[in-house]
């Protein structure tokens, strides 16, 4: 397992695992990051991504993007 | 009887599109998500009592965001009769989410499938048949913004309503999360509504502590409730909510799979993320972002907005606003006070706003169609790396550019922050970036003092973002901004063409706030101004006065002006253009000519103004009262917005006087240092004060942020409750 901010631009990837407070996994998991779900990461600055997930986009920065395991 | 339905869904869905659509309202809609942030209700067409609540965009039922809380206990309390839920036809899987949890909640409940037109241009397919039959609600396909389907899906609302008979709640959880959620229901009945039973048990599931404070079960019940909960969590080896969240979308797969048919393969990339991938390129991205706003402020302020200004002031504002007007006044033989009044008071005064309107709607619809189009939503994502480093999230920056025009709408886009920290420190700062009516200000001093020279400007730019970079900094280390700025998450609309009336409305909207003060607040300060300045105590009693040296102005601007000696213009004349710069920073200009004798309605270019100033002024003491007036508190209009944005009383005079604070000290080191090097002031209490002031910021700078151990992050529902108190 690898924080998702490691992924590579264009990479399709797992969730295996989210982590951290419940309201941050909960509100993450509205958006559609959810354990076996798959995210394509669509561009990369410095650590903070643009994932599409769910048929929808979302930006997290690089935080956020280092509670999703992948 | 009365229907009342309430539209929900998730963010930058189509509900404002579609209850303008359905109310024939005009509300404004953004590319952004988070545009509806208060419920707004309006009248069915063609059904006077048929009431359609918009809801604020969610994406669950649990109680994280402030639009969360809003949305559902409007949705519990207040029972509407129907929910039409309106998903993304694009986006089915994510939305659906929602819906499995709308329909528990016991209510009738109609789905309308939007953005028809889009699923059918990518050659997807959605069996609404088949989803209607596995969530147990009518399904309707709608396009909100071609207008296909609305009115029919409303329809079927009020069938619904009227029927009063809720949907077949499909079974959305596996054997042992049902088994445990049916214990609860036993155990609570008949201490809830009966129709909201399930919706209850699966809160109490989920340990809810908003649903479980508005419960007040009795301890034994809950150890007896817990129990359940903890057998079930033991057996799936995950925590409750866990549970409850991946059984939802676990369903929900099966129910897409079943459903939807896409054409284009999973994962593959939509024309959306192909341009992502290049306007938020990791090299590409800043210099396409600088590109693009040199841009807009070149057509903005640039030879066009420079030719419509000059047109408004001189033809508009002077010659049809005031000089038609005196024409027709003097020819009727009114008195000479009631012309002075109307047109030198309150014609010029309005007049000299307008001149600002043309340059501003340009800048306005510039950013408009930026926001349509989808950009502004990536500007917030490329900035968010660099804001973050003071204190300011990436959401922060789509308000400082709006400022640029006026402040007010400025300060009301800031209302998408959902952070309370973060949304309150972009309203405390972004009224220093300088706004189109400061720039009258930077003209007359930078023609009078410095040779035009195009650098004062640049220099003003310069000393706002300065003020911004560095109050974020200085604020972070304090009490009440303490913490990490909120995580950046944020959903991206797809790029699509801006639509023409989203982009007029979207500029109306924003450039109104800025023309309605000009017949209101500008209209009674006109005329209050210019009897403070006209009348006065002589020899011969209360009267006019033809000095105005001798005007209560001059009394009352010269008993407080001391306390600005110090930053170099302690004459009466500058705090009574300080103060006349509150009610609109325009006036400013407008002070000076009047005060200088040189007339109302002067411009800013005015030849024997930029004299009279020079006269009174050195360029340190110009200087100092420029950056005063650029950084302290904006006009009457912008504190009225801060007000309304802060929600507290406390918080808006804590901004109010930040910013009034933070140009003293700045005016002040400004002129004392610079006099020490030109030699203008000499060493003394000032300059003390001065070194001071100076070693205050630096400690306030540099100290160490001694909240950073303990980086707590204040959570949105703890923002919901300071609100809603």
């Amino acid at each position: 397992m690898m924080p998702l901010a490691m992924a590579k631009t264009g990479d399709t990837v797992t969730i295996r695992k989210v982590t951290g407070k419940d309201e941050v996994r909960q509100h993450l998991a509205e958006l559609g990051f959810v354990v076996d779900g798959t995210v394509t990461v669509v561009s990369e600055i410095a650590g903070n991504l643009i994932l599409q997930v769910k048929d929808s986009r979302i930006a997290l920065d690089k935080t956020m993007a280092n509670r999703i395991m992948i | 009887m009365e229907l009342k339905i309430a539209l929900a869904g998730n963010p930058n869905c189509g509900k404002t599109t579609l209850f303008n659509d359905l109310t024939g309202s005009n509300q404004y809609v953004g590319n952004w998500p988070g545009v509806t942030v208060e419920k707004k209700e309006g009248k069915l067409k063609g059904h006077k009592d048929v009431i359609i609540q918009d809801l604020p965009g969610i994406y669950s039922l649990s109680p994280y965001t402030l639009e969360e809380v809003v949305a559902r206990s409007y949705l519990v309390s207040e029972k509407p009769d129907a929910i039409l839920n309106i998903i993304d036809g694009t986006n089915v899987e994510r939305n659906l989410y929602l819906t499995t949890q709308l329909v528990e909640l016991g209510l009738p409940v109609v789905m309308a499938v939007n953005m028809m037109d889009l699923v059918r241009k990518n050659g997807d397919k959605i069996d609404v048949a088949k989803l209607s039959a596995a969530l147990g609600c009518e399904v309707v396909e709608i396009s909100a913004l071609k207008g296909e389907g609305g009115i029919a899906a409303a329809e079927k609302a009020m069938a619904a309503a009227q029927a009063k008979k809720a949907g077949e709640l499909p079974h959305v959880f596996t054997g042992s999360v049902e088994h445990a959620i049916a214990h609860i229901e036993e155990s609570i009945s008949g201490k809830v509504p009966n129709n909201f039973l399930r919706w209850y048990a699966i809160k109490i599931f989920e340990r809810d502590s908003k649903v479980m404070e508005t419960l007040h079960l009795d301890a034994e019940l809950k150890a007896h409730l817990e129990e359940h909960i903890a057998d079930c969590e033991a057996e799936l080896d995950d925590d409750a909510e866990s549970i409850i969240t991946n059984q939802r979308y676990a369903y929900i797969n099966g129910v897409v799979d079943k459903a939807v048919k896409k054409k284009a393969a999973k994962h593959s990339l939509s024309t959306s993320d192909k341009i992502d991938r290049v306007v938020t390129n990791r090299v590409a991205a800043l210099p396409i972002f600088a590109a693009v706003m040199f841009l807009v402020y070149y057509i903005a302020i640039g030879p066009l907005g420079t030719f419509l200004t000059d047109w408004t002031n001189d033809v508009l504002g002077t010659a049809w606003l005031v000089d038609i007007p005196r024409g027709w006044l003097e020819g009727v033989g009114c008195a000479g006070w009631l012309t002075g009044l109307i047109c030198d008071g309150i014609l010029a005064g309005v007049g000299a706003v307008l001149g600002f309107v043309p340059q501003m709607l340009v800048l306005f619809l510039m950013l408009s169609i930026l926001e349509d189009v989808g950009y502004m939503a990536r500007v917030a994502f490329i900035m968010d790396r660099i804001f973050r480093k003071f204190g300011l999230s990436g959401k922060s920056f789509i308000p400082m550019l709006i400022s640029s025009g006026c402040g007010v709408p400025g300060v009301m886009a800031s209302r998408t922050i959902e952070n309370e920290r973060d949304r309150r420190m972009t309203i405390m700062t972004t009224c220093f970036v300088p706004c189109g009516a400061k720039m009258p200000i930077i003209g007359l001093f930078a023609g009078a003092l410095f040779g035009g020279s195009g650098l004062v400007a640049v220099s003003a730019y310069f000393i706002g973002v300065a003020a911004i970079i560095l109050s974020g900094i200085i604020l972070k280390k304090t009490k009440g901004f303490s913490g990490d700025p909120a995580p950046f998450v944020m959903e991206l609309p797809q790029y699509h063409t801006p639509s023409a009336k989203n982009v007029f409305h979207a500029t109306w909207e924003r450039g109104w706030s800025f023309i309605k003060r000009a017949g209101t607040v500008i209209v009674a300060s006109s005329m209050i101004l210019w009897f403070l300045q006209g009348f006065g105590f002589t020899e011969t009693g209360f009267g006019a006065v033809e000095d105005n040296n001798s005007s209560l102005l001059a009394a009352i601007g010269g008993a407080v002006c001391g306390i600005f000696a110090p930053l170099g213009f302690g004459n009466w004349q500058s705090t009574v253009a300080t103060v006349t710069g509150l009610i609109a920073k325009e006036n400013v200009v407008a002070t000076f000519g009047v005060l200088f004798h040189i007339g109302d309605g002067v411009a800013e270019d005015d030849v024997a103004l930029w004299g009279a100033i020079a006269q009174h002024y050195t360029m340190l003491s110009a200087y100092s009262f420029m950056v005063f007036n650029l950084l302290c508190a904006p006009c009457f209009a912008a504190m009225g917005a801060i007000k309304r944005e802060m929600n507290s009383a406390k918080w808006t005079a804590a901004a109010i006087g930040y910013m009034c604070g933070l140009a003293y000290l700045v005016s002040l080191m400004i002129y004392q240092f610079g006099g020490l090097i030109t030699g203008e002031v000499s060493f003394g209490l000032g300059t003390v004060a001065a070194v001071l002031v100076l070693a205050f910021f630096i400690y306030m700078l540099f100290r160490k942020n001694k909240y950073d151990d303990n980086r707590l992050t204040v959570s949105a529902v703890h923002a919901a409750k300071v609100v809603t108190r």
